[in-house]
């Protein structure tokens, strides 16, 4: 008996506490709402929370552009302690400023600490991630920027490139790697640093431009110029006039 | 066993007794207050001091007309009207609901300090208060505000 009466009682309680339908969007804010009908756009002030079926965020303060009315959200931009969860892109992120345009799907997460984490890759900066889920391009510009998935690491200050999703994977066909000081690319057993690196899905070849350094193994190649072909993971490296290439091999054991 | 097969039938006729029991108090509680409010309503209404019963406003922009409804209103100054109880503002696109309103001839503004409920199409938005300005194109919801996008 106690036990029925303990079910309907959390029963009708769990009814009382979730207002949102399914398929509805519910926002609260607690500062206000202002609402721009000519410009169309509202702003929603102080700890606001966004929860629908597929997508929670929350931030201090939340713009969202609007088409017809109110729900038809175009464009949102969040201010201060962004963090957000969609499932349906299955992308999480944080950072201090957040823009999403809906149509193009595409994606900004900036400042201090920011992240944008999908299924396989994750992303990582201190000063913008942008990722547009359409066609697969993504920029990440400012200090400590950092991609991550099962196959490469990336470390520079501009990683630039373009996914395509193949056998539900996600595989890099295009990246642009710049750091004045150094870049970093790690790919399977090979550690690559150099001012400039690129890479071409179509010629498989990692090129390495300035400040070149290989490490293999035990091997450490340096020189100004290198390219490493990801078919066959060999490769060359060259120098300028003044510079040698220089090869190190050590010996553990 | 199966753990229902132990629930003894007197009990669930017992609980459903008790369920109807408050189902029927509730119900004549609500009937109570229901007829109380109108006795209060109707009391309020004959005895009312509102300076204009039933007022009708609109405040007009290029683009939309918002029409303004309420069950009193008293002047406050040459301008200013407070509008009481059902106070409503209708326009094409939306409705605003609540109980008072300041609401100012000349500028053509209004603000409100009691819980408030915006609808639109697929939207509402519940808050402690709005402001309306700049012809109603601009809408401010005061406070703890909650919406429903559909």
């Amino acid at each position: 008996m106690k036990l029925i009466i303990n079910i309907i009682i959390i029963f009708l309680i769990s009814i009382t506490l979730s207002a949102r339908e399914i398929g509805e969007t519910e926002i609260t804010t607690e500062d206000g709402i202002e609402v721009f009908q000519n410009e169309k756009f509202y702003l929603l002030k102080q700890n606001v929370k966004i929860v629908s079926d597929s997508f929670t965020l929350s931030a201090d303060e939340v713009k969202i552009n609007f088409d017809e009315s109110l729900y038809d959200i175009s464009e949102l931009d969040a201010y201060g302690n962004v963090d957000f969860n969609s499932n349906e892109f299955e992308t999480s992120g944080s950072g201090n400023f957040l823009n999403f345009k809906v149509e193009v799907e595409k994606i900004k997460v900036e400042g201090e600490g920011s992240q944008l984490v999908t299924n396989d890759v994750k992303m990582f900066s201190d000063g913008f991630i942008e990722v547009n889920n359409l066609n697969g391009d993504f920029l990440l510009k400012g200090t400590n920027s950092k991609l991550i998935n099962d196959n490469i690491i990336i470390k520079a200050e501009t990683i630039n490139g373009n996914f395509s999703e193949k056998a539900n994977e996600k595989e890099i066909t295009y990246l642009e790697v710049i750091d004045k000081n150094i870049s970093y690319v790690k790919n399977n057993d090979t550690e690559m640093y150099a001012k400039k690196i690129n890479f071409d899905h179509d010629t498989s070849i990692i090129e390495l431009i300035d400040d070149v350094i290989i490490i293999r193994n035990e091997e450490k190649i340096t020189g100004d110029y290198g390219t490493l072909d990801t078919r066959n993971n060999s490769y060359k490296i060259k120098s300028k006039n003044q510079n040698k290439v220089k090869v190190i091999i050590q010996n553990n054991e | 066993m199966n753990f229902f097969l132990h629930i003894n039938r007197k009990f669930i006729i017992l609980f459903g007794a008790i369920i109807i029991f408050l189902f029927l108090i509730i119900i004549f509680f609500k009937q109570i207050n229901l007829n109380n409010n109108i006795i209060i309503e109707d009391t309020i209404k004959n005895s009312s001091n509102a300076d204009i019963s039933e007022p009708k406003f609109s405040i007009n922009n290029n683009s939309k007309k918002i029409y303004i409804t309420a069950s009193q209103g008293n002047f406050i100054n040459k301008d200013e009207v407070l509008l009481n109880e059902n106070v409503r503002f209708k326009s094409n696109d939306f409705s605003i609901e609540t109980e008072k309103v300041i609401f100012n001839r000349d500028k053509q503004t209004a603000k409100s300090k009691t819980k408030s409920m915006f609808k639109s199409k697929n939207a509402t938005i519940t808050s402690d208060g709005f402001n309306i300005h700049d012809k109603g194109n601009k809408i401010i919801f005061y406070g703890n505000s909650y919406i429903i996008l559909k």
